[in-house]
């Protein structure tokens, strides 16, 4: 009984981690309608912050405390004055949400050039020895959380209830345009919500740290475990937040008793994909629901981006000529590079087909990389099967687990299906380190032999080369002819207007599920030669933050262009490999080029280069 | 054998009554129009022929087939097509490619053949394009083909539309304001157009607010207010008809 009263308590304070984290965006969401996954970058700055002002600086706790949070404010102001405001009266929500997985990025990267790579450990507030309590050990530093989450919760409500800047949020959340009209200064007040998650994200880090081992991309975990707890709450009311929050924070302390740590936040997970399906807008509703489609509608597309019949086709014989010769003139480590560009574009284009013709966005494409590259592996190494067949094996489950997925997000519109294929990628993430008897668990599946078709081996890095590069030709010769015929009109105009479109006789649901599993197959088929090219996979390359760098990828490439997504590809994973100094600042300009390039070319580099080359 | 029939048709949003018992014919072959003041529930009606929302009670029935909880795309397969009040192309997608998705019910190529090129699947695009082309030079967008749809001026978006839905082979055209922010050479265009669209044997139901339009093209008329029928005739009817001069034309009728 003791035992279990502790576990709960252990996950009361637990949840008050995710239900802190999960009022930031419950905050930004209801003032703005975004989504901001920037939420978990606040908490890691702040936390770093207040570490570095009291180690460094020689600060007293209380005071780097405060310095924190204030820093990390005014650092909010300006990245929210700077891209996230302007984003929002002239992006999509979808848009929007990716500008702020760009944020989220950016912040890791400053965080990884200014602290570096290595995990810190943060001092308690108030000591390491546990309070006894009738018989239970409190960890002080988690009465610290519950404690500050109380204030918080209390000083929020206050602020919105009771004060008229609380009125003026809550008008900007139920109505903007009748705000605006009746004298609410609404972009000020979408900055302060935005400024005010952020102080309340800093709070979170500096409060949290000590509890947990801090390192750059632990603000992509507390954001994932935010929004997760808010999907599960209800993201458009507090109540929603905190209670997600909680009912997180109990089943992942259960879940980690009584069954294992490795599927707890399998367990959570599974959590998220019922509450999706039974209730999709969570178990609390909000006062005033938001429409998911409003500012889709002002949406500006001021440009066709197509090249002449001309251009194109002398663009492409250059490109093919390019890519024979290439590897004639590279060195080895850049023919490596390009190699992986070349597989990652093949997941790119499968992406596209999805989010930049279909305009469904997905956050778990890592997630069928993995399948793929561990059916590869693992029929390969175990079973001695050829590798065709087991590249074939890998897609058949993608297939499956695609038209499973599809299922559940097809009936949700917008950000659900977002958040649907990431939860998707976390689960597979967890998968990968659960089931070690098959994907050889944290340390990865070792021993992956040469891909080889009818007794030929692929077994030079030059064979590799054509290899790839004969899948991609194929791959986009398809794409290119299914993008320019009935079915790449029919995903665009549901892409804008899914009425219209089925007004004319296009099956929606029909071709969204089309787009899905071509989307997943081709990141099946890029995840097994991921694996033989490395001969080697372990679960953080094929996990969730590669499903974030694809979507970079795409949006900096441009998406809604085929051939957009090798700049991005290229971009990200030959630029690091030529200039080795360079690649501590990856993340950074990532981060920094996702953001600019939603804001300020909606079409990414691909888009821009058209434009160039047409007039 | 008429081409639409809705009969009792009811439909309540919250306290008020949308829709109230409405029933009407359309003639196959035929032109209606369907009028009313603002307000009056002509969306509303179209919205609940094409089962965007369902009825609250009534039937429709499209060439003796009833359309009860048939999907949009559905009925649209069936030859029933339909325009937006306001012009709803795609955007982000050329002209010609906005009136091209009106075929998508109709294409006999599926994905796999265009993933191949298959020669026949080209063909079949090459035709489609050399159609689309000459539909839309029957209004004078032939030469604005390549543009981004959204680039057009308003009236040529609306008749782009009308394109589009033409395309699409309609036995049943239904258009929500087809001649709304159209100038007069526009609205003169339309009509002709729609003529020729008659002419070629589509049925034709039209809401409009144009009166000179509609009573120059239509060959019947319905005519609703708050809701209800209140009449339904040939357009010489209509224009001398007490009630609807009360509701709708005014104290001088056109």
């Amino acid at each position: 009984m003791t035992e279990l009263i502790q576990i709960v308590v252990g996950g009361i304070m637990q949840g008050s981690i995710f239900a802190l984290l999960a009022m930031g965006f419950s905050l930004v969401y209801r003032v703005t309608g975004v989504i901001n996954l920037a939420q978990g970058g606040f908490c890691t700055l702040g936390a770093l912050l207040g570490f570095s002002m009291q180690s460094r600086l020689g600060l007293p706790p209380a005071l780097a405390a405060l310095g924190a949070v204030l820093v990390t404010s005014a650092f909010a102001a300006l990245v929210g004055r700077v891209t996230f405001v302007p984003g929002l009266s002239r992006l999509t929500n979808s848009n929007m949400l990716m500008m702020s997985a760009g944020l989220l990025t950016l912040f890791e990267g400053l965080v990884l050039v200014v602290w570096g790579s290595q995990p810190y450990a943060l001092p308690p507030f108030s000591g390491e020895r546990p309070i006894a309590v009738a018989g239970l050990l409190l960890p002080t530093q988690g009465i610290w959380v519950m404690g500050v989450t109380f204030v918080i919760i209390v000083g929020l409500w206050y602020m919105l209830a009771r004060t008229r800047l609380g009125q003026s949020l809550r008008a900007c959340a139920e109505n903007p345009t009748a705000a605006r009209l009746v004298g609410v200064d609404v972009a000020r007040m979408q900055l302060f919500s935005f400024v005010l998650a952020g102080a309340i994200g800093a709070v979170a880090g500096v409060v949290v740290g000590p509890a947990i081992s801090l390192q750059f991309d632990t603000g992509r975990l507390l954001t994932i475990s935010g929004f997760v707890a808010v999907a599960i709450g209800g993201i458009a009311s507090f109540p929603g937040a905190i209670a997600g929050g909680l009912l997180l924070g109990l089943v992942g302390q259960l879940a980690t008793a009584y069954v294992s740590s490795l599927f707890s936040n399998a367990l959570a997970l599974g959590l998220l994909l019922i509450v999706l399906i039974w209730r999709p807008s969570g178990l609390i509703r909000g006062a005033a629901g938001r429409r998911q489609d409003v500012r889709d509608e002002a949406r500006v597309w001021t440009h066709v981006t197509r090249l002449s019949a001309r251009t194109a086709w002398i663009g492409a014989f250059v490109l093919l000529v390019a890519g024979l010769v290439l590897p004639w003139v590279l060195d080895a480590g850049l023919l490596g590079a390009l190699i992986i560009t070349l597989i990652l574009f093949i997941t790119l284009i499968g992406l596209d087909v999805l989010m930049g013709y279909g305009g469904q966005i997905s956050l778990g494409q890592a997630g069928f990389m993995a399948i793929g590259g561990y059916a590869a592996g693992y029929f390969t190494t175990a079973h001695d099967w050829p590798p065709v067949l087991a590249i074939l094996a890998g897609i058949g489950i993608s297939l499956v687990c695609a038209m499973i997925l599809a299922g559940v997000t097809l009936r949700l519109r917008g950000l659900y299906m977002a958040l649907a294929t990431l939860a998707f990628g976390l689960l597979i993430d967890s998968c990968a380190i659960g089931f070690d008897d098959i994907t050889g668990g944290p340390s990865g599946l070792v021993g992956i032999g040469d891909f080889d078709l009818f007794g030929f081996a692929f077994d030079t890095p030059l064979r590799m080369y054509y290899l790839v590069l004969g899948v991609v030709v194929l791959v986009l010769v398809a794409m290119a002819g299914a993008m320019r015929s009935g079915f790449g009109r029919a995903l665009q105009a549901i892409r804008t207007d899914p009425l219209a479109a089925a007004a004319l006789g296009v099956n929606v649901v029909g071709c969204k599920m089309a787009a899905f599993a071509i989307s997943a197959v081709l990141a099946s088929l890029a995840g097994s030669l991921y694996a033989f090219q490395f001969h080697f996979l372990s679960p953080d390359m094929v996990g969730t933050p590669r499903s974030l760098e694809l979507v970079s990828m795409l949006v900096i490439g441009g998406e809604g262009t085929l051939l957009g997504p090798l700049l991005g590809s290229a971009l990200l994973t030959v630029l690091p490999t030529a200039f080795q100094p360079l690649a501590l600042y990856k993340t950074l300009a990532s981060g920094v080029l996702l953001a600019g390039c939603s804001l300020y070319l909606p079409q990414g580099m691909f888009g821009a280069l058209t434009r160039v080359l047409r007039r | 054998m008429s081409a639409l029939r809705v009969q009792n048709l009811s439909k309540r949003f919250g306290g008020l009554l949308a829709t109230n018992d409405v029933s009407f014919d359309v003639a196959e072959h035929s032109l209606t129009a369907l009028i009313g003041p603002n307000g009056a529930g002509k969306t509303t009606l179209f919205n609940l022929i094409t089962n965007l929302f369902a009825p609250d009670s009534g039937v429709v029935e499209f060439n003796g087939i009833s359309l009860a909880g048939l999907s949009p795309g559905r009925i649209a397969k069936m030859g029933l097509i339909r325009t937006f009040q306001t012009a709803r192309v795609f955007p982000g997608m050329t002209v010609l490619e906005n009136v091209l998705c009106g075929r998508h019910r109709l294409l006999g190529h599926g994905l796999f053949e265009n993933m191949m090129w298959l020669p026949g699947a080209r063909a079949e695009e090459r035709r489609l394009a050399t159609q689309a082309l000459a539909l839309l030079d029957l209004v004078g967008l032939a030469d604005q083909a390549e543009r981004s749809a959204t680039d057009l001026p308003m009236g040529a978006q609306k008749l782009l539309e009308v394109i589009r839905a033409l395309m699409a082979q309609p036995r049943l055209l239904l258009l929500d304001e087809p001649a709304a922010g159209l100038n007069d050479t526009e609205t003169a265009e339309l009509a002709s157009l729609l003529r020729a669209v008659r002419a070629c044997g589509v049925t034709v139901m039209v809401v409009e607010h144009n009166m000179s339009l509609v009573m120059t093209i239509a060959d019947h008329v319905v005519v609703v207010e708050a809701g209800g029928l209140i009449a339904a005739g040939p357009p010489s009817e209509i224009q001398v008809n007490p009630r609807v001069i009360a509701a709708y034309l005014g104290e001088e009728p056109v």
